[in-house]
């Protein structure tokens, strides 16, 4: 058996008879059938009680005045209980002029009229006021005491005990027993009562009588005179009359016809205003932009009427859908136009997908991104096209007018077209693209709540990653245009690829850009494949960036001025300031490499596991050292110098003062002699070679490059060589005038060593020849006295050798003749001995066997002569000597 | 058909006010039926009662759902004296049923005359956040200034609608226990009355 019904809920609770109910509770069947009785405060309902749900009913309360519970009866479950009271009262009157708060309703399933009031009043029997007296128990307390009678005085199963308790509680048994006698008195009343009535109406009960027996005749009169049927003819007028009333009426009935349809048309329109506002609604709001109200209004609207057959509610959806229509249109074509948030667009999407809009609205929105994205590279690639004519043309004219002014300051203010190109690239890839992987993400998790289409994840794949590779390529063709297959170029024409001094200049920032770019590439969290194509592009850039640099430096190397001025400040003497400023072009660039493209930056690898790139490094440090070399070899090799005045003779009476060679130019800039020069490049020669190529080797290996050991042993080896040949060209230059001189000077005056004078000095060619080589010992020294030990040996040799040559080609010496080249060769020999090497000691050894013995007084004559000259050349003689260091 | 007195639940009595529309209704009806009515009938006053548990304990709870409408502003008095605890609602997408809480809560006080009765504030619908006019931070001002609780509920998903209940309900208990202690030698005599009474059946009473 079901469980019994429960009432739990009445709306209204309280109400006048004909109040319209809802009873809401549980277990009130599965079936309309199934509702068998419903009472509401023990009246009887179940006519007027309709089944709605099985925990719903609707009714019409009967007449009912106090308060009680609403029983609801069920085929399985039996009498159900109440937990809820409804309490029924009259209003005065309800007419149809008079307002009332709820519908009454006006076919009422009960008649008013029939009511008798004094069937509601209670009289009491007893005569007595019932007023103070409420029932205080309960119906089931008297029901448990008195089972099976009731209070009712009409009822059969009266219990007059019921009665009291339920009355007179209060009552005190004086009063009862007054109620009593009233009681007895008005039964006793009853019976005598129709006697005595009978007695004092004697004479009208006659007149009755008599009356009727009159009524009698007269109508057996009438029968006699119409027939047997004498009512047939008042029915017939009755008839009559009844239609002409109705006649009357019909008009009056016909207006209250008229008006309850037009009050059902109002109730129908009010009730279905909703739907007859909706387009004006929607357009409103749509005005307003308040879409969420509109799909909050057309769902409704579809969910009550999408079923319906009403033509009129058909023709208001089609004007509802039509409007949907037109805004599915215009979200859809939000949805595509650029710029617009990912949020914006996910909220549109949201629209869609609730207007059912039959767009694949989510992918629409990607799909419009990635082409925004390449519509935007277009752009930008098109706007630095048109900027770039212009701007060449004129930069070839500031080129003209400002031909050596500082190019950098202009550039710096206006960088190259390319070059802006690709930095708003990289910030519009950074800027935009996230919102294109953003939205992707949220439509393949699901976020969108749309159905993901199929191979969908494929396409997405190819749109990011043709959106990133067309960003390499754009990037590529300005920066590193070499690395791009030829299909790959970008639409010509291109922009023009910028100088390399420009590039230069300008690539640490392109990398610092593209690096930046990519740096928020990863933060996506970017599959890696799309990232590689990125840090290819990136390896390239380094790999480029580096490359170009060390050009740069190689070219400014080339560059390279010599100012011939010689620090003797700094720790190294005798060099100028070529070397270093070479090491400082060196350190400088190393450094903007180790900073741009040698620094290893998130998801990058070391630039220099690429074998490209080290491969590349070696050519650029091979580049850079040769050109130094080649500053070098150009400066030793006199040319661009011979510019008139700078070659003057050399040797002064043979070799001029070495001072008066300085040409001092008015601007500081000074320019040596030509034997200078080459003392100087020789002293930077081996100042590089020893000192600054060490340097860069550890500057290299310092900043983290591989070592460039062979480069800089096969640097060191061409310097070698270069100062060989330097050093046979000074030689060339100073020992062969000096060596020239010392023949004719020895015959000048036609000398002849067969002479009979004897000799009281050594000869003038001597002296000269002495202060020669003391001229070449201050030139030296005037550079750098480290270089001495290179130079005078080897001029001192072929001093030694000449005079071998010229003593023996001697035919005679006379004995003073003998004497006095004795003097002179010893005196050289004595006087250039500290830079005599074996070869020219062996020299002199053979120019004194050359010449003939002298012994004895003749011996000492010659010895006297050196004593003195030794005496009097005492300064020069110090000159030529080495100084040692340590005393 | 004899019924023995048996000891009834505890009968909390709440009360839900609030202007027309609010969702007082559909607060009402999704609590006791689970179910949410789209359409708009005005209420007149409807009753509804049931046993629940509340916390452990088997309780009856009565709900007197009022009219919002104006036109029934006249009986509220009568209905307000017999409520032992008030959700008061309002619509976060309507402010003037905001503004219309001040009334409703001068009238209860006044009706009641106790500044502690059980009150809750509550803000329904709130399903259509994005259509809120009533900022929350507005509303639980004016909480706090009541010395009340603020909730925020939806008729339509459910959302806190048990909570606004129990909690109400939680108060209320919390409240009669409280009186009790107070009244303590009342409480007992009037115990002892209905012992007597219950002993000696209804005979014994006068
Ligand atoms: N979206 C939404 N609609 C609600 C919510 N609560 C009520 N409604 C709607 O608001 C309208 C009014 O709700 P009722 O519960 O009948 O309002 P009421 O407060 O009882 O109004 P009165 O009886 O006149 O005082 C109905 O159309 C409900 O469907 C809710 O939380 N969310
Ligand atoms: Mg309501």
């Amino acid at each position: 058996m079901a469980p019994p019904p429960i009432v739990t809920g009445l709306s209204p609770k309280e109400g006048p008879p004909g109040t319209r109910l809802k009873i809401r509770g549980e277990h009130f069947g599965s079936k309309p059938s199934d509702l068998i009785g419903l009472t509401i405060c023990g009246t009887d309902c179940l006519l007027s009680a309709e089944w709605k749900t099985s925990t719903k009913i609707e009714a019409i309360s009967g007449p009912i005045k106090g308060t009680g519970e609403v029983i609801v009866t069920t085929r399985l479950g039996g009498v159900g209980t109440c937990n809820v009271t409804f309490r029924g009262y009259f209003l005065s009157s309800i007419g149809p002029l008079k307002e009332s708060a709820v519908w009454v309703e006006e076919v009422s399933s009960w008649s008013r009229h029939s009511l008798s009031p004094s069937s509601f009043q209670h009289e009491d029997p007893l005569g007595l006021s019932i007023e103070e007296n409420e029932n205080k128990i309960s119906e089931e307390d008297l029901q448990s005491n008195y089972p099976g009678k009731c209070g009712d005085i009409g009822s059969t199963n009266f219990s007059p005990g019921w009665f009291l308790l339920e009355n007179h509680q209060a009552t005190s048994f004086h009063d009862l027993d007054a109620g009593l006698v009233h009681l007895q008195r008005k039964v006793q009343g009853q019976k005598e009562g129709k006697l005595s009535f009978l007695k004092a109406n004697m004479n009208s009960i006659m007149d009755q009588i008599d009356t009727l027996s009159n009524l009698r005749e007269k109508y057996e009169k009438d029968l006699s005179e119409f027939g047997s049927e004498p009512t047939l003819k008042l029915e017939k007028t009755i008839k009559e009359s009844e239609r002409e009333a109705r006649k009357l009426f019909d008009d009056v009935l016909a207006r209250k016809d008229r008006a309850e349809k037009t009050r059902n048309a109002l109730s129908v329109l009010s009730r279905f205003k909703f739907l007859f506002c909706l387009p004006c609604v929607i357009e409103r709001h749509i005005k307003k932009a308040e879409y969420d109200i509109v799909i909050n209004d057309y769902i409704r609207v579809k969910n009550l009427f999408h079923k319906t057959d009403v033509p009129i509610f058909r023709e208001a959806l089609k004007e509802i859908d039509k409007r949907i229509v037109n805004l599915q249109k215009k979200l859809h074509a939000d949805l595509q136009t650029m710029p617009i948030t990912v949020d914006q667009q996910k909220r549109l999407i949201r629209y869609l997908v609730n207007l059912e809009a039959p767009y694949d609205s989510a992918w629409d929105a990607i799909k419009s991104r990635s082409e925004y994205i390449h519509t935007k590279f277009r752009l930008i690639y098109d706007y630095y096209k048109s900027m770039e004519r212009p701007e060449s043309g004129k930069k070839v004219v500031t080129a003209l007018k400002q031909s050596k002014l500082n190019d950098s300051q202009v550039d710096e203010n206006v960088p190259p077209s390319c070059v802006s190109f690709t930095k708003e690239i990289c910030a519009t890839l950074s800027e935009i693209f996230p919102d294109l992987w953003k939205i992707g993400q949220a439509y393949f998790s699901g976020e969108l709540q749309v159905k993901v289409g199929a191979g969908r994840q494929v396409e997405y794949k190819h749109m990011v990653l043709d959106v990133i590779e067309s960003f390499c390529r754009y990037a590529r063709a300005t920066t590193v245009p070499h690395t791009l297959e030829k299909h790959h170029r970008p639409p010509s024409p291109s922009l023009a690829p910028p100088s390399r001094d420009d590039l230069a200049f300008y690539l640490p920032d392109l990398l610092r850009s593209v690096r930046s770019t990519y740096a928020t590439l990863i933060k996506l969290d970017l599959p890696n494949e799309a990232l590689d194509i990125v840090s290819h592009l990136l390896l390239d850039l380094r790999t480029n960036c580096m490359s170009i640099l060390f050009q740069q430096t190689a070219e400014q190397i080339k560059q390279l001025n010599e100012n011939w001025r010689i620090s003797f400040a700094g720790k190294y003497t005798g060099i100028s300031e070529l070397p270093l400023k070479f090491l400082q072009l060196v350190e400088d660039v190393l450094q903007i490499v180790k900073e741009s493209a040698l620094s290893v930056e998130l998801r990058e690898s070391s630039l220099l596991d690429s074998p490209q790139a080290k491969k590349e490094l070696e050519k650029q440090v091979d580049n850079i050292l040769t050109g130094f070399y080649d500053v070098l070899d150009k400066l030793s090799s006199g040319e661009g110098f011979d510019d008139g005045d700078d070659n003057v003779p050399v040797v002064s009476q043979l070799i001029g003062s070495p001072m008066s060679t300085y040409k001092f130019v008015p601007s500081g800039q000074t320019c040596p002699s030509w034997e200078h020069r080459l003392l100087i490049t020789l002293s930077n020669c081996l100042f590089a070679r020893n000192t600054v190529m060490d340097a860069v080797a550890s500057k290299f290996k310092e900043t983290g490059f591989p070592s460039v050991e062979s480069s800089i042993k096969s640097a060191k080896a061409k310097l070698r060589n270069l100062e060989k040949s330097i050093l046979d060209k000074y030689l060339e230059q100073k020992s062969d005038p000096l060596v020239g001189t010392i023949e004719p000077s020895m015959y000048l005056g036609r000398f002849d060593w067969d002479v009979s004078t004897p000799p009281t000095d050594i000869r003038p060619y001597v002296k000269e020849c002495i202060n020669n080589l003391i001229n070449v010992h201050a030139e030296v020294t005037n550079i750098s006295s480290s270089l001495l030990d290179l130079v005078l040996p080897r001029i001192v040799e072929t001093i030694a050798e000449e005079l071998y040559r010229l003593m023996s080609c001697v035919q005679k010496f006379s004995k003073e003749g003998a004497q006095q080249a004795r003097a002179d060769v010893e005196a050289l020999q004595e006087f250039f001995e500290d830079y005599s090497s074996e070869n020219a000691r062996a020299y002199f050894k053979e120019a004194l066997e050359a010449v003939e013995g002298v012994q004895g007084s003749d011996r000492t004559m010659v010895d006297d002569i050196l004593s003195r000259c030794r005496v009097r050349m005492r300064i020069q003689m110090l000159c030529l000597k080495k100084v040692d260091e340590n005393s | 058909m004899a019924k023995k007195p048996t000891v009834q639940p505890a009968l909390h009595k709440v009360i839900m006010v609030g202007s027309g529309g609010v969702g007082k209704s559909a607060l009402t009806l999704q609590f006791m039926y689970d179910e949410f009515v789209e359409d708009y009938e005005p209420t007149k006053a409807d009753s509804y009662r049931k046993k629940i548990l509340l916390d452990g304990e088997d309780v009856q709870i009565d709900i007197l759902d009022t009219a919002g409408q104006e036109d029934y502003a006249a009986i509220r008095d009568n209905y307000f004296r017999s409520g032992e605890g008030f959700l008061c609602i309002f619509s976060i997408t309507e402010d003037e049923s905001f503004q219309a809480t001040q009334e409703f809560r001068e009238q209860i006080l006044r009706v009641k005359n106790d500044e502690n009765i059980p009150f809750l504030l509550v803000g329904n619908k709130s399903d259509l956040d994005e259509r809120r006019k009533v900022p929350l931070q507005e509303a639980t001002d004016r909480a706090k200034q009541w010395g009340v609780q603020y909730v925020e509920t939806s008729a339509k998903t459910r959302e806190h609608v048990d909570k606004v209940f129990y909690d109400l309900m939680r108060e209320i208990r919390a409240r009669k226990m409280e009186e009790n202690k107070t009244n303590n030698g009342r409480g007992k005599d009037k115990n002892k009355k209905k012992k007597r009474c219950c002993c000696s059946r209804w005979l014994g009473c006068s």
